[in-house]
């Protein structure tokens, strides 16, 4: 299977490395290597038919800054019709305003029949229809699992394990960001601006930190479970959205003393998605401190099932990004009528 | 509602039918009847009867039809069904918009108790109002729901809901 990785940020070379090093498992399991015969980051690219040595990216993008040698003078359309690639693994980064260049990226190959595979918000919270449609229309897999709580298995559970049951909601902390800052705040009674500082100093709040702690990421990603699980037709403006920025240590001291704890809960259930700061009692399954995401899914066989895991991060998104890459690779096989 | 209640009934054919009609026909839900015929009191047969009505209006149906009937009601025990109510408010809130919120929430009907505590914040000019508190009905909670989300908006204060 040869792959094409569009975006060679942190998620970029942390599946780089992924390919890199499971070859083993895709021979020994599939019978095939998986290739990287094309990479591009926002400035350059770099291709061989015959594929690429993933160490030799890593190297490139780490001495100068660039995945390829040449400049990115051409666009993705040019690129998919000249190299010959199975799955495009779509990993730039989010932009929740146009989509872009992902949206394009994604559109792109799904119209050339080629498989997706993203951890990108941005599209989907944007045009998740109008991309699913696209990938059906071409008989081709659009695969996103990455692109909700990193390596919480969320989608893929609901869709896949729980296809017999009714789902009648979900509801999780799907950005950890707020959570650590919410737990600092609580354990060390910080002020919101320190934890928020301390979140910066620690690598997990970006300098611009608006889409953390205003929910607009937790708000893309409860758009795509709305439409991946729940088959709704909605974008990232149906949400409901409260951030946390306007919580003080004093109401984290109040609910305490009522043995709860606040966190940001985004929540789908009765066809309404909302984002907002919840008090949680303390030792319930969604009081868990620390960066970590977790999400209860209410069903009408099982009842209550929760799934956690940590949510953002180099190897957590791979190891969701692989988890599509090998049903893919399954898939072919049984279609393919092999074992 | 739950109600569990001690009845005497006069010992002649059909008063078991007679004191229970009254409970399905206000649309109660029987969940039990313990006829205790060997303990007549003052001529009269005991009955234990345990039924859920919706609404305390219903019970009160109930009572008048047993006292048009000459059942004698010699004990009752009424078990609310409560529902959580807690809301944190966070903000610019004034003294007397904690007020305004406490009479709000006092003349709504269907909430059982209330308890309102506030803080103020060292850091920064906002306060904190937590709000707990029972609902003994469920369509309560929704009405609760939007007078509080009302107040944020208005206000523009952060609401912090409880997780149901």
């Amino acid at each position: 299977m040869d792959v094409l990785i569009a975006g060679f940020g942190v998620i970029g070379q942390g599946i780089t490395e992924v390919i890199r090093d499971k070859q083993e498992l895709f021979r020994k399991r599939f019978g095939e290597e998986v290739r990287i015969v094309g990479a591009l980051d926002s400035r350059s690219y770099s291709v061989d038919p015959k594929g690429l040595d993933p160490s030799a990216l890593l190297t490139r993008k780490l001495a100068t800054g660039r995945v390829g040698a040449k400049d990115l003078d051409l666009d993705i359309r040019q690129l998919t019709d000249e190299l010959d690639y199975d799955v495009m693994v779509e990993v730039s980064p989010t932009n929740i305003v146009d989509g872009e260049p992902g949206s394009t990226h994604i559109r792109t190959a799904l119209q050339a029949g080629r498989h997706v595979v993203t951890a990108n918000k941005g599209p989907l919270a944007l045009n998740f229809h109008e991309l699913s449609s696209l990938a059906k229309k071409n008989h081709v897999q659009l695969r996103y699992e990455a692109s909700v709580g990193g390596a919480m298995p969320v989608i893929n559970l609901s869709r896949e394990l729980l296809m017999g049951e009714k789902i009648y909601s979900i509801r999780g902390i799907l950005n950890g960001t707020c959570n650590f800052i919410l737990n600092r705040m609580r354990e060390e009674g910080l002020p919101f601006a320190s934890a928020l500082r301390e979140a910066q100093e620690l690598g997990y709040a970006e300098r611009d930190p608006t889409y953390d702690i205003d929910g607009v990421d937790s708000a893309c990603k409860l758009t795509i479970l709305a439409n991946a699980i729940f088959g709704m037709d909605v974008t990232y403006a149906d949400v409901l959205r409260t951030g946390i920025r306007g919580v003080t240590e004093e109401a984290i001291a109040l609910a305490a003393e009522q043995r709860k704890v606040v966190r940001l809960i985004g929540e789908i259930a009765d066809g309404k998605l909302e984002v907002s700061p919840r008090l949680v009692p303390v030792g319930h399954p969604l009081s868990i401190g620390g960066t970590l995401n977790v999400a209860q899914i209410i069903t009408d066989l099982a009842g209550e099932i929760t799934v956690a895991g940590r949510g953002a991060g180099r190897k957590e998104t791979a190891s969701a990004l692989l988890s599509d890459l090998l049903a893919i690779l399954k898939d072919e096989e049984t279609r393919r009528g092999t074992k | 509602m739950n109600v569990n209640v001690d009845l005497r009934l006069k010992d002649v054919p059909g008063q078991l039918v007679w004191a229970l009609e009254p409970i399905s026909a206000n649309d109660g839900n029987i969940r039990g009847v313990v006829h205790h015929h060997d303990a007549m009191m003052g001529g009269r047969i005991a009955v234990n009867v345990t039924f859920e009505v919706r609404t305390e209006k219903t019970l009160e149906r109930i009572l008048d039809i047993w006292k048009e009937r000459e059942i004698d009601v010699v004990r009752m025990d009424a078990v609310y069904e409560s529902f959580p109510v807690q809301y944190l408010l966070v903000g610019n809130i004034s003294s007397e918009e904690i007020e305004a919120i406490t009479r709000g929430l006092e003349s709504m009907d269907g909430l059982a108790s209330l308890d309102i505590r506030f803080t103020g914040s060292v850091t920064s000019s906002k306060r904190a109002a937590m709000v707990t508190g029972k609902a003994i009905r469920k369509e309560a909670l929704d009405q609760i729901e939007q007078f509080f989300r009302k107040h944020a908006k208005d206000g523009g204060y952060t609401l912090i809901r409880g997780l149901d």
